[in-house]
């Protein structure tokens, strides 16, 4: 398709950029039309990576809402440095990474499950199997910590690079290397069994 | 908070393995691992069997999230009309602080807020094939100095003076074109406002390929279907 020139597999429904740019503009000067524009154009990949980040369609949802209404306040200090679809991938990431520090303490009192090697099964059919450990995967994902699980996801399962995670968190290159690995490191150790 | 950033206190610390890890061999797991996803070589790991245990455990831990990223649903479960609706619904009781310009005549008391006269001009100026208005801001002209301060918030009444930017079609001539925008302006604050006009500057932000807007234009329909 010729529209879909030069776009990212990440960003296959992700707006084009000078429709965007000028949508951002109409609605920093108020109009709420343009930003239901763009509520429309960016809400289905921004509620995609909420439900990687949180784990839960529902949770994303209500993160992704309270974003989007914290940057339409935001949006007249939003001078077009960054694109529209940047800037609130940043915002969606760090009300989730809040999210997920606030719901610590329940996850800490559930002891994170041993995941069920695949012994225990009578030879399922691959494809179960390989849905089982996936179920396993996002088991064993709820006991990353959040600065963890946040690095860990937006790296492995939305690919963005180590410089932009660093940016988006707020931390430094190496710092965000060093939780990558030990997310690494936990859930190597956690799915063990599926070796 | 600060409790759960050293582990968990049953002993999954799950911060614990620390990146200064080594492998039987010596060599740093962190180190393996940064090798194998840069791809790039070295000739110690690839006869190494704890190396070679190490980067078999990250390759089945990839081999899992691939599957978790197909698992995915195709079709978002998300109704993402009805959220766009709630976002929209907040966003309508917020009061955003703008400025309030002057309509009618200089004796009158009617008045419009600014984002709400913006939207008329960038609606007329919409309507101009391959032309899509982008900022637009409305000032009081300061070639005629009011003679008593206006009202807080409120510009002085008399004629205004806009400034528009559009994106427009490589097709077109940039002087016929802002004649165009100029003239759709005045027309609308005549016809829709009742606003007096005094001057719009036009400036032209960006030349567009107009094939690439048919595209494009088609696409941003599909996607605001509910």
């Amino acid at each position: 398709m010729p529209g879909d020139r030069g776009r990212e597999p990440e960003d296959a429904d992700a707006p084009l950029p000078h429709e965007d740019a000028l949508l951002a503009v109409r609605a920093a000067e108020g109009d709420e039309e343009a930003f239901e524009a763009l509520v429309h154009r960016h809400a289905p990949a921004l509620l995609r990576l909420g439900t990687r980040l949180l784990g839960s369609p529902t949770e994303a949802e209500d993160a992704v809402q309270e974003s989007f209404v914290s940057a339409w306040r935001k949006l007249p200090e939003f001078r077009g440095d960054a694109r529209f679809g940047t800037w609130m991938h940043r915002i969606v990431t760090n009300r989730c990474l809040n999210v997920l520090r606030s719901r610590q303490p329940v996850t800490a009192l559930d002891s994170v499950p041993e995941p069920q090697a695949p012994e225990h099964q009578v030879s399922p059919p691959r494809a179960a199997e390989a849905h089982a450990a996936v179920a396993d995967l996002s088991r064993a994902i709820e006991g990353l910590s959040p600065e963890q699980r946040v690095c860990w996801v937006l790296r492995e399962l939305d690919g963005v690079p180590y410089e932009s995670i660093a940016e988006t968190v707020g931390i430094s290159q190496e710092a965000v290397r060093g939780r990558v690995f030990r997310a690494r490191r936990y859930l190597t150790e956690a799915m063990a069994g599926w070796r | 908070m600060a409790m759960n950033e050293s582990g968990a206190p049953d002993g999954t610390s799950f911060d614990g393995p620390s990146e200064e890890e080594l492998l039987p061999c010596g060599r740093r797991l962190a180190q393996v691992w940064e090798l194998a996803e840069t791809g790039g070589q070295d000739p110690h790991t690839a006869e190494c069997p704890h190396c070679g245990e190490a980067l078999r455990a990250l390759r089945a831990l990839e081999g899992v999230v691939a599957r978790a990223r197909d698992d995915e649903p195709r079709v978002p479960p998300w109704d993402t009309a009805a959220l766009a609706d709630r976002v929209m619904d907040v966003v309508r009781l917020e009061l955003r602080p703008g400025r309030t310009l002057p309509l009618g005549e200089a004796d009158e008391d009617a008045w419009i807020v600014e984002a709400a006269a913006a939207r008329t001009f960038r609606a007329a100026v919409d309507t101009l094939p391959g032309v899509r208005a982008g900022s637009c801001r409305i000032e009081a002209d300061a070639q005629e100095a009011p003679s008593s301060a206006p009202p807080p918030g409120r510009l002085p009444r008399g004629p205004a003076r806009v400034r528009v930017e559009v994106q427009v079609g490589l097709s077109w001539n940039l002087q016929l074109v802002a004649d165009e925008v100029r003239a759709r302006v005045v027309g609308a604050a005549d016809h829709e406002l009742g606003m007096r006009i005094a001057a719009v500057d036009v400036v032209v932000t960006d030349l567009l390929d107009e094939d690439e807007d048919a595209d494009e234009d088609a696409d941003a329909t599909e996607g605001r279907q509910p």
